[in-house]
């Protein structure tokens, strides 16, 4: 095995000369890179940080958060928390989770990351560039970001990603070179896949692929906030750092020599949305994991504008910056009687303080809120439009 | 056996096997318990958790840091092939982790030791034993042996030519001297050799170094070992009951020997 080499710099780190946090960092670094089998440490442009919502950080998180508190040397967005600090919600929580969530906020904030607090932050916050070297975590904008702009990250752990932001380096390993970027299985989908369809796809494709980045054919019609949805399921039940879409993404070109071929029909993703399907009203409607674009926003205002809530509540989920740039949507949408939420959202949230039964058209929340002793939902795994008939009467 | 150490630190306990891909975030509950999957209800605490490889959320490595916290971790991971994710979470934990160890060696109740800086993982109380085979291709046919009835492992079955590396000889000495012994024949060349595959058999693990020899000659003269030899076209390969993991084995190998050449 080829043996990572450090700079006359990086040993200075590494022995400790810069203190503590960066001694733990690199030394992070240098494992991972050994794992990848990276010859030296590479420079980045920017981290992603998750690891937010106290919910999953927890007690053992928040003492290894104090020992990692260094100023980050890049451009370091962070990832959404357990409820929305300045409006509250979405559901109530106790004194002691909200006691330990600020304080993961203040080390953050204190570390210099940016107060973005969403999985998305590529759309505002954070916008990496074609061929940019960055560390970012959150699974679904890994992959994004790696797929559809072409930004180079591995997939990093909330810790290993704040190790780079405060070095400003991540080891040149996997998808940062073109080698780790190739697709080694071709995936033929000849129906065309609307927003929950493609999460479904994720969740069907993911268990079989394990690591395999895929190359999806027939979808050339596919919008960005379609494959966001992809993103998010498919990385939520793999781990699968990216995907090419043909005659879409910008490195079709990158497929291994002799890549396999699977063929997904339309009974694989009737039966992947069934199979995750309570029949049962649900108690809240929940969209918005990933968080919701600009347009996503729109389009659910244009389809509730005039019309009055009936039945479960109804949460939409997005980024501060998003819903400042929407607020005649968000307006709308409050006016029908339902919420948006930033800095939030339903997976990272204690939903279960108040709800059991939870329907959504994301295929990570159906992965992540059905587990014991982390969601507690029933979910109703449904496309948007049959979500909001449970509201609109 | 020797996997790739991940996460430093040693750890002697009993393994739990899971067969399947788990994301620490929710798929592992903060009371220490597997939430899904084959190993759903299952108590990882002061086990060594063996699993195929980490999924989902890049925030799972703080499941292992609240359980270590909490004294309910862990012992040590075994991954077959590892991910970021997991490898972060045992190392900012300090719980030894080691990858590249197949699943399919271990049996219900087995005591386990590992060396997360080595890559050594030992089975308590069972032996383990290196043996090489050969699989000897003439004319594009491979030859299978029938293990005779009085062998102590897998009598009766289709194999290759194999038999136990001794003290000081390479795989690849000890799979010419068995050729000579089983089936006297002397030409053979190496084209392809793999590496060290692990076969569980009760009480024994087999440390199996699988290889490709080419011979010139169809003529083979068995000894005592075996009972009966067949030439047959490799496509044919899944038709024969053969001794464990010997067709997946060929194959694979088989296809990195075209890819040399």
């Amino acid at each position: 095995m080829r043996q990572l080499q450090l700079t006359k710099e990086e040993e200075k780190i590494f022995e400790g000369e810069m203190g503590d946090a960066p001694k733990l960092a690199i030394r992070l670094l240098y494992s991972l890179g050994e794992l990848g089998e990276a010859e030296r440490l590479i420079p980045i442009k920017s981290a992603h940080i998750s690891g937010v919502s106290y919910k999953n950080v927890g007690e053992g998180g928040i003492q290894f958060l104090k020992k990692m508190m260094h100023k980050v040397s890049v451009p370091t967005s962070l990832n959404p928390l357990g409820f929305d600090i300045e409006n509250g919600g979405p559901v109530d929580i106790d004194e002691t989770f909200h006691k330990k969530q600020m304080e993961i906020i203040e080390i953050y904030q204190k570390m210099g990351v940016m107060n973005s607090f969403t999985c998305t932050p590529y759309y505002f916050y954070n916008e990496p560039s074609f061929g940019d070297h960055i560390s970012w975590a959150e699974s679904s904008a890994i992959i994004y970001v790696n797929s559809l702009i072409g930004a180079r990250t591995n997939r990093e752990s909330g810790p290993s990603a704040m190790a780079s932001a405060i070095i400003g380096k991540t080891p040149d390993s996997g998808l940062h070179r073109d080698e780790g970027r190739k697709a080694t299985v071709v995936v033929n989908v000849t129906e065309k896949l609307d927003y929950t369809r493609f999460a479904a796809l994720g969740l069907f494709l993911g268990p079989k692929l394990n690591k395999n980045i895929p190359i999806i054919k027939g979808q050339k019609e596919t919008k960005g906030i379609e494959l966001k949805a992809l993103s998010a399921a498919l990385s939520a039940v793999s781990s699968i750092p990216m995907f090419h879409v043909d005659g879409i993404t910008k490195e079709t070109s990158l497929v291994s020599d002799s890549p396999e071929t699977i063929n997904v029909e339309k009974s694989d993703i009737d039966e992947t949305i069934s199979k995750n399907s309570a029949q049962e009203e649900p108690e809240l409607i929940a969209i918005g994991c990933p968080h919701l674009s600009s347009e996503e926003l729109d389009y659910v205002a244009r389809l509730v504008k005039g019309k009055k809530k009936v039945g479960p509540d109804l949460f939409l989920f997005t980024s501060r910056e998003v819903k400042a740039q929407s607020l005649e949507s968000v307006k709308i949408i409050e006016n029908f009687g339902g919420k948006v939420f930033s800095d939030t959202c339903m997976v990272v949230s204690p939903l279960s303080n108040k709800y059991s039964k939870t329907g959504t058209n994301s295929g990570k929340a159906t992965f992540y809120l059905p587990l014991k002793g982390y969601g507690n939902q029933k979910v109703a795994f449904m496309g948007i439009l049959d979500l909001l008939k449970w509201v609109i009467g | 056996m020797k996997g790739r150490g991940l996460s430093p630190g040693k750890a002697t306990s009993d393994v739990v096997v899971c067969n399947q891909l788990i994301s620490p975030l929710g798929e592992i509950s903060r009371d220490g318990f597997v939430t899904s999957g084959p190993c759903e209800n299952t108590n990882i605490t002061g086990k060594v958790l063996a699993f195929k490889g980490g999924r989902g959320s890049t925030v799972g490595s703080y499941t292992f840091l609240e359980l270590k916290t909490r004294n309910i971790a862990p012992t040590g991971l075994i991954n077959e092939a590892a991910e970021q994710m997991v490898v972060t979470g045992a190392i900012i934990s300090e719980i030894p982790m080691v990858d590249r160890v197949p699943l399919d060696v271990f049996l219900k109740g087995d005591r386990v030791s590992m060396n997360g800086s080595t890559g050594d993982v030992s089975i308590l109380n069972v032996k383990e034993r290196r043996v090489a085979t050969v699989y000897l291709m003439h004319d594009g046919n491979l030859l299978l042996l029938k293990r005779s009835q009085d062998m102590p492992s897998y009598p009766g079955q289709l194999s290759g030519i194999s038999g136990f590396i001794e003290e000081g000889e390479t795989p690849e000495q000890t799979g010419k001297r068995e050729m000579l012994e089983e089936c006297s024949i002397e030409d053979a060349k190496l084209r392809k050799i793999g590496k060290e595959i692990y076969v569980r058999n009760d009480g024994n693990l087999y440390g199996i170094t699988p290889m490709i020899m080419e011979t010139r000659t169809a003529k083979v003269k068995l000894n005592e070992e075996n009972s009966e030899f067949h030439w047959i076209k490799p496509e044919d390969i899944q038709s024969y009951k053969t001794v464990p993991k010997f067709q997946e084995t060929f194959l694979s190998l088989r296809h990195d020997w075209y890819l040399d050449s």
